[in-house]
């Protein structure tokens, strides 16, 4: 048996060069987190705060440069237990003065056939993932059960072909699709978006994988059709019980899902905790960010006691041009006098303030 | 195969066949008036050197019962065309049909061939910058293909006969000289000339190469990638199929136009060059069946890459 998180992601960085504004963008930087076996971890945060890249470099996906370029993914299943960026650090230098990063070389041919070889066993088969848009993120020239009986045969013992189809239609039931043999051979346009996003998570499952990604699944479908798969995935986590990152922009979503949940916000978490506390209202101890999220969901409460909708005043964090000391510092209404000086100036890290929560944020450090 | 599978391209089928034949209609009726509003006629080549007098030229039409308003001309040729007779060429008197049938295989073999060698050329290095982006190999590359694509055929294939000639002694450098057999050298070499001398190459490489970058960053691709599946299995259809169809048909035209140049230079018995030597003897049976016939090539290569086209993208067959 294997102990601990299955998957601990620790400081991970993944910056994009802008050719136009000549500096690099830092979408991901310094991403810690850990996912425990058997447990959801919902990931949320605005547009940009850079969940999804966070996923795709797990998954070692990113091709534009420098992409990747420091961290530590360690992934522990029963058959595998390696950091999947080993021995990448050679390609990669990085020209440092007074604390910021002035010029980054990175030896991008080499990095991508080197992530290649180690996720060669681990794409599809350890950690396999789904993604927005079904319609467009499925082939469009192969039909949804030959999809799913290809990631059959290439992820799991299955390889016998006529095995493999029976496999595609028992998942195909499993996600609820009616009449699977007949949708078996449907091409993704052939389907709607909710079906064609059950097939994808059926392929996804299909794998048998020890992590499943799930880059918002719910994004880009009706609200009906949002909440259908939103129990669908909840019934599949107390049927199938697969260890998950849930990505979402959907406070409701990861709400219902998740049992861990981490806030990023610029590029870097900025809570980690059980969902139950980070989540709920009446939980004191949280992020000013996390605060400010609650409060702008559309909510009876809410519109009862204040009138109005409550939006986060300013805008998302430029992740060109990230400000010295907290990442929400301008935006934050929380700020005292007492603190202020520390939060314009130094960025404080992710401290526990209960078992298994951590915070970023000066508020909860007493000096 | 299914039926649903067939029936897209079935009624695809007949409605190209529809719209070929009114096509075909069209570009002999235009190519009949041009043909009679351009100066000499076959019986002025028919008679000269003897002659030329207005009274026995006349006497030839009559002889040959030749109406003189062009629209009966047209006619009778369209009604005999219909009953699946060509005519005869006003020249050496041999059927039109058979005449064209027989050049037209040579210039098949020809056309065929020079394309295999620019796909040959060009297909690797589309993909080997479409995946691996623009190394020193695929910029040289690259760069090559544009200045090949420029260089005019007949002058390739005057450097190519000289050198061969003059450097290797190869003689007589004729297809199909001496001995029916196809001899191999005769029949590589216009091959290899038009091949790389059509000017189709760099374009083949640019359409194919943005062609697959551009399906290699689609999010199905990525979704492949995710799964440990090929990414070379999952785009072949819409990276590969597709475009290398569509480019090869719509530069059918242009292989057939560099075949009539390479006919001449290398005296390749086919339909450019007989189509060279009719338009001299103002042979207009001979001309109007070369005319159809490049037409229908023309036709049938659209119409392939139309049905590769239905039959691969399912969403094609529903629009």
């Amino acid at each position: 048996m294997i102990k601990g998180p299955v998957l601990t992601i620790e400081n991970l960085r993944t910056y994009f060069y802008s050719k136009s504004k000549q500096a690099f963008i830092r979408s991901v930087d310094g991403v810690n987190l850990e996912i425990d076996k058997g447990k959801t971890l919902g990931i949320v945060g605005e547009s940009g705060s850079g969940k999804s890249i966070t996923a795709m470099s797990v998954m070692g996906l990113i091709s534009a440069p420098p992409g990747v370029i420091i961290g530590k993914i360690r992934l522990s299943t029963e058959s595998i237990q390696k950091n999947l960026l080993q021995g990448l650090k050679d390609y990669v230098r990085i020209n440092m003065s007074t604390g910021r990063i002035m010029e980054i070389y990175k030896d991008n041919v080499g990095w991508q056939k080197n992530i290649d070889r180690i996720m060669y066993k681990i794409r599809g088969r350890e950690i396999s993932m789904i993604f927005q848009n079904p319609k467009i993120s499925m082939n469009p020239f192969i039909t949804i059960g030959s999809q799913i009986t290809e990631s059959i045969m290439l992820n799991t013992t299955i390889k016998n072909r006529s095995k493999a189809k029976e496999r595609a239609l028992y998942w195909l039931e499993q996600v609820k699709i009616d009449s699977p043999r007949l949708r078996y051979n449907n091409n993704p346009h052939g389907l709607s978006g909710g079906m064609c996003q059950r097939a994808m998570i059926a392929m996804a499952l299909s794998s048998e994988p020890s992590l499943l990604i799930a880059d918002e699944p719910t994004t880009g479908l009706d609200a009906t059709i949002q909440s259908k798969i939103v129990n669908l995935l909840a019934e599949l986590k107390s049927t199938v019980g697969v260890t998950t990152m849930l990505i979402s922009h959907d406070i409701n979503v990861i709400r219902e899902l998740s049992d861990q949940v981490a806030v990023m916000y610029g590029g870097t978490v900025l809570e980690h905790g059980p969902a139950k506390d980070v989540l709920s209202a009446g939980y004191e101890y949280k992020h000013p960010y996390t605060a400010a999220l609650l409060a702008s969901i559309p909510n009876e409460q809410h519109i009862r006691e204040k009138g109005y909708l409550q939006a986060i005043k300013g805008d998302v964090l430029d992740t060109i041009n990230i400000p010295g000391g907290c990442r929400f510092h301008d935006r934050c209404e929380m700020i005292t006098n007492k603190i202020k000086e520390r939060c314009e100036n130094h960025e404080p890290d992710l401290k526990d303030i209960s078992a298994n929560h951590k915070v970023r944020c000066w508020l909860y450090y007493d000096s | 195969m299914k039926l649903s599978s067939i029936r897209p391209v079935a009624f695809l089928i007949s409605k190209e066949l529809v719209i070929a034949a009114l096509l075909l209609l069209g570009v002999s009726f235009v190519i009949f008036i041009i043909l009679f509003l351009s100066p000499g006629d076959p019986f002025g080549v028919m008679l000269k050197g003897q002659m030329i007098s207005g009274s026995a030229k006349a006497g030839v039409r009559e002889a040959l019962s030749m109406s003189s308003a062009w629209y009966s001309q047209y006619l009778s040729w369209l009604v005999n065309m219909l009953h699946g007779d060509f005519g005869t060429s006003t020249r050496t008197g041999l059927p039109v049909l058979s005449e064209v049938i027989r050049v037209g295989i040579n210039t098949l073999y020809l056309t065929i061939g020079s394309m295999l060698v620019t796909l040959f050329l060009a297909v690797p290095i589309a993909i080997f910058s479409a995946r691996r982006g623009m190394t020193v190999f695929n910029w040289t590359s690259t760069i090559f293909t544009y200045v090949v694509s420029a260089l005019p055929v007949f002058w390739l294939g005057y450097i190519v006969i000289y050198i061969s000639i003059h450097q290797f002694g190869l003689f007589p450098l004729a297809f199909g000289s001496g001995s029916q057999k196809i001899d191999w050298l005769n029949f590589m070499l216009p091959v290899f000339v038009l091949g790389i001398g059509n000017g189709t190459i760099s374009e083949v490489v640019r359409y194919l190469r943005e062609e697959m970058e551009r399906v290699f960053s689609e999010d199905y691709i990525r979704t492949a990638r995710a799964k440990g599946a090929s990414i070379w299995k999952h785009s072949f259809k819409e990276g590969f199929l597709i475009p290398i169809t569509e480019i090869v048909a719509s530069k059918i035209p242009f292989i057939l136009g560099g075949a009539v140049v390479v006919e001449q230079v290398f005296n390749w018995p086919g339909m450019g060059r007989m189509a060279w030597q009719a338009a001299q003897d103002r042979d207009y049976p001979l001309i109007m069946g070369i005319t159809l016939l490049a037409a229908i090539i023309v036709r049938l290569g659209s119409l392939i890459q139309r049905v590769v086209h239905i039959m691969v993208n399912p969403r094609a067959s529903q629009e």
